[in-house]
């Protein structure tokens, strides 16, 4: 009952949402969680259409969808700060804003499908090794993340407090924490290529 | 971990949708319990093996070597 009365919840939400999109004539967003929508719910539209009820969701698929929301949580975050940086250069000037965020919308459908589909072809291929890099990869990638915002935030206070240009958090900001950014990705990225070549080749990662 | 239900399965003539139905989970999830790709919870692997009239110890068997 709980779950019938969620899913009402959310079709009258994202119809509402639709409505209101297309009243603002958003026609690239109302397409894009059209799209979402389908993306995210196959399994489910699948179910009702042949039998007429919604699928089980059981302990596999409470971890698939736990981990699926976390990396589709963790992409959308760091797309929307590159987008903001990018928008802040005016790089997307001639480009309709609507577009951009309808095309963030379907990505971000693409990589929970992606996650969901393989992460439990994934999670049991990685020892235990392999899932504290993971973890670690994860969280410095997190950490270096805030690090960027928090290193250019006391860049412009310290210069403009002292009337000088503050070096040590300009590169900390702008170069160390950005590099360490990008090795975290690269290396939590490698990790799970890693499970998922394991997955289709049947071998246990250390 | 290895796991016999695919043997205890045929051997009560029951097929994975229904036994996916008896213990209150996806097909998929029995195919991934069947093939070793998934760990159950000890929930879940009392179900299947009362579901398959034995007992866990017999349908889920610990490897030492692959953990």
């Amino acid at each position: 009952v709980k779950k019938k009365w969620t899913m009402i919840t959310y079709a009258v939400i994202s119809m509402l949402a639709l409505m209101l999109l297309l009243s603002r004539e958003n026609v690239y967003v109302v397409i894009a969680l059209i799209l979402g929508i389908l993306l995210l719910g196959h399994r489910e539209i699948w179910s009702l259409i042949r039998y007429r009820r919604l699928p089980v969701i059981d302990e596999r698929v409470q971890n698939n969808l736990t981990g699926a929301m976390r990396v589709t949580g963790c992409f959308f975050f760091i797309t929307s700060i590159v987008l903001i940086m990018l928008l802040r250069f005016n790089v997307f000037h001639e480009t309709p804003t609507g577009l951009i965020i309808s095309g963030l919308l379907v990505i971000v459908g693409i990589v929970y499908l992606l996650s969901y589909h393989y992460y439990d072809r994934v999670r049991p291929n990685l020892g235990e090794r392999a899932i504290r890099w993971l973890t670690i990869y994860l969280i410095t990638a997190g950490l270096s993340l805030s690090t960027i915002a928090l290193a250019i935030a006391l860049h412009n206070l310290v210069s403009a407090w002292l009337g000088i240009e503050e070096a040590f958090f300009f590169i900390l900001g702008l170069l160390v924490a950005p590099a360490v950014f990008a090795i975290s990705l690269l290396g939590s990225l490698v990790v799970f290529l890693k499970g998922m070549w394991a997955s289709f080749a049947g071998v246990e990662q250390a | 971990m290895i796991t016999r239900m695919k043997e205890y399965r045929a051997r009560l003539g029951m097929t994975q949708e229904k036994l996916a139905e008896t213990v209150g989970v996806r097909r998929e999830t029995i195919i991934f319990l069947e093939k070793g790709k998934y760990n159950p919870s000890l929930k879940l692997a009392y179900s299947i093996s009362r579901a398959l009239e034995a007992g866990i110890e017999d349908i889920f068997v610990f490897d030492e070597e692959q953990g």
